[in-house]
């Protein structure tokens, strides 16, 4: 199997080298320009300042003129092209490195006319696709996990003060999921590759769903796969998203979610549920965001009305819109016949859950490829 | 034995047999209830125009194509229904060198190695050795000729029963074709295997092989002896048939200013052919094969002023 698995990387030069290169400069990259982040030590109270603009006047600092060169040369980092670059490339190279190798593995042999010889040699070529597949994977993992830690540390740099791992800040984007998405579009790929038997238009359709099943995923997780694990987010004040520069920050001292808690779909919360933040006791303040950071993954918005969920359209019901008597003064509607938009979503307490969740779903959409391809390439003709 | 070639009886030691094999492409048909046999230990030249049907007949033996109707048997074993136990059995060398470019002659042994279990690499090597091939070449730098024998070498180093050679001879230069050829027979004989091998080249396959299928649209025209082919067989002018004999078909003479006419003697498959002669006359393969090709075609557009 060794020596079937360096065939496969040599008779897949360019591809081998050239994801190899990639993916090796990529983590050298993101760990560069983390380590470049985190050695100006910016403290996180630095964050927490506002430009403060009086007259004509250059804007000062509201933590401090020192506070400002940091965090100035932290965002300009951050904005810069070479950040820009390694992060664009971080999303993209699992899916573009599972496309390239994907692609001809099989689709190559048929094209080229080679397939004809394996298969005459090979009595099973089930076991003769496992091998090139194997060694794809054996060429993968490793590559993917060293760029997934490093955008994990990246992460890590680009967020300080926040634990990456309660955190959904990109998380489908770094640490292991970069292996999954990797086989994914390698398994994805060998089959579409396996079933036209030609390269290109392997590459094509694959980048193609690759592109779409990545800006769906999220979206699509949270609101039917996660749903379980949402809590409406008056439940989880403390752990709420919020802007950098916008107001005093938000506090981290999380009230304890109860996922538990999580609306049914049939049924959603009681009526005794409905938000009402300002209502709401506020949490001790132990401490500040440092910025935008999203440590929880937004999952839905349910309308409710009469304590019921609602699931028409609540603009037009008929006490949404303000009525007035003869005498041009409002008339109240029914508290209960008006629509009440709850938010729920997930804490980042369920982090690891959520992460092995997708990553399951993820390892099993590969497995499902690999079963078509195996299926197909028994049942294919080699030209 | 083949539509006009008679019935064989020997099945029972037969390396490949096809049994009514049909095979279509949507409307086209490419093997039309074939019925083939061919003796183990016998190279059997398998010759047809393109388009004949001989490349698929060989897929249908390598179970890269269903049959739509009828069965196959390579030294006993349906390649369909078993595909690994059939081939294991056999040795194919494609049409066109099938190579990677990336990969050195050795790296071919070595994937063959490691694909199949029974792969003799230090056989191979040796063949290619003899004919100064160097291990260490990249398979896309080789010749036409380099590249066919190293196809060869693989299928030898198979040792397997059976070899289904599939045209390896059509883009060869008349030395490689040779060379290919005295390759296959050496094996052959020093083995004892069967080969099937395929080709519309009649001069380079009528002295390697004892044996000699024709396929022509489809249909298995002839299937015999090669010798019995030329001893069964005359060719004359149309006006001059020999006595009892049986038209096959008519085609342009060398030379193209008469239309000659194959013609199948009466008592053909008895010794002696015709009768006449202690030393019958034999007829070219080239005739024969002409003969029947132009059988299959009919004779439209054959008449001279």
């Amino acid at each position: 199997m060794i020596t079937r698995i360096w065939l496969t990387f040599k008779q897949h030069r360019f591809e081998t080298l050239a994801i190899t290169v990639v993916c090796v400069v990529l983590t050298v990259g993101a760990l560069i320009e983390a380590y470049r982040l985190s050695s100006l030590n910016v403290p996180i109270s630095c964050f927490n300042g506002s430009y403060e603009f009086s007259g004509l006047g250059t804007p000062t600092y509201s933590a401090g003129a020192h506070c400002q060169a940091l965090v100035d040369s932290f965002m300009g980092l951050q904005n810069g092209l070479p950040m820009n670059l390694v992060r664009i490339m971080l999303l993209l190279a699992p899916l573009l490195a599972g496309i390239v190798l994907g692609a001809p593995l099989v689709a190559r042999e048929i094209e080229q006319g080679t397939a004809p010889l394996s298969w005459a040699l090979s009595g099973s070529r089930r076991r003769w696709l496992l091998g090139k597949v194997l060694a794809g994977v054996v060429l993968l993992v490793p590559l993917m996990l060293a760029v997934g830690l490093a955008a994990e540390v990246l992460e890590g740099a680009l967020d300080p003060g926040v634990d990456t791992h309660a955190a959904f800040q990109n998380y489908l984007g770094r640490g292991s999921f970069d292996v999954f998405w990797a086989l994914a579009a390698f398994a994805g790929t060998v089959t579409l590759g396996t079933l036209f038997g030609r390269t290109m238009p392997a590459v094509i359709v694959a980048v193609i769903v690759c592109l779409f099943v990545r800006v769906a995923w999220e979206p699509g997780m949270a609101r039917i796969v996660l749903r379980p694990m949402a809590v409406e987010r008056t439940q989880m004040q403390g752990q709420f998203q919020t802007f950098y520069g916008g107001g005093n920050g938000v506090v981290i001292a999380p009230i304890a979610p109860t996922p538990s808690s999580g609306p049914s779909p049939s049924g959603g919360p009681s009526p005794s549920s409905e938000p009402s933040p300002s209502s709401e006791p506020s949490p001790p303040v132990i401490g500040y965001m440092p910025y935008w950071v999203q440590t929880d993954l937004y999952s839905y918005t349910q309308v409710f009305l009469d304590g019921k969920p609602f699931y028409g359209d609540p603009y037009t019901l008929p006490g949404y819109q303000m009525q007035f008597d003869a005498s041009g003064n409002p008339i109240y509607p029914d508290p209960s016949t008006m629509p009440n938009w709850v938010d729920y979503a997930i804490p980042g307490s369920q982090y690891w859950p959520v992460v092995a969740l997708e990553s399951g779903f993820l390892l099993l959409g590969s497995l499902v490829f690999g079963a078509v391809a195996l299926l197909w390439v028994d049942r294919r003709r080699p030209y | 034995m083949g539509a006009d070639g008679g019935a064989s009886t020997a099945t029972a030691t037969a390396a490949l047999v096809a049994h009514g094999l049909s095979k279509r492409f949507r409307k086209k048909v490419a093997l039309d209830s074939v019925d083939l046999s061919v003796p183990a230990g016998s190279i059997t030249a398998l010759v047809g125009p393109n388009g004949a049907g001989k490349t698929t007949l060989i897929r249908v033996c390598m179970a890269f194509e269903r049959p739509n109707a009828g069965r196959v048997e390579v030294d006993g074993v349906d390649p369909w229904r078993h595909r690994s136990e059939a081939l294991r059995r056999v040795g194919y060398v494609p049409q066109t060198p099938a190579v990677y470019r990336g990969l050195s002659v050795e790296d071919h042994l070595a994937m063959a190695r490691s694909l199949h279990s029974g792969f003799d690499a230090d056989y191979a090597r040796r063949r290619l050795d003899q004919l100064g091939i160097p291990l260490d070449q990249r398979a896309d730098t080789l010749s036409g000729g380099q590249g066919a024998q190293l196809g060869l070498a693989i299928a030898l180093g198979t040792r397997a029963k059976v070899l289904l050679l599939d045209e390896p001879l059509a883009n060869l230069d008349p030395l490689a074709r040779r060379e290919f050829i005295q390759v296959l027979l050496d094996a052959v004989r020093a083995e004892g295997s069967t080969a099937l091998l395929s080709s519309h080249i009649v001069t380079d396959v009528e002295d390697a092989c004892d044996r000699l299928a024709i396929l022509g649209g489809g249909k298995v025209r002839l299937d015999c002896p090669l010798e019995e082919a030329r001893r069964t067989h005359r060719l004359t002018d149309a006006d001059s048939p020999p006595p009892g004999a049986t038209a096959v078909g008519s085609f342009l003479g060398k030379g193209g200013q008469k239309v000659m006419t194959l013609w199948r003697l009466a008592g053909a498959d008895t010794d002696g052919a015709d009768g006449q002669s202690a030393a019958p006359e034999t007829t070219s393969l080239e005739d024969v094969v002409l003969g029947y090709l132009a059988a299959g075609r009919g004779t439209a557009g054959l008449q001279l002023n």
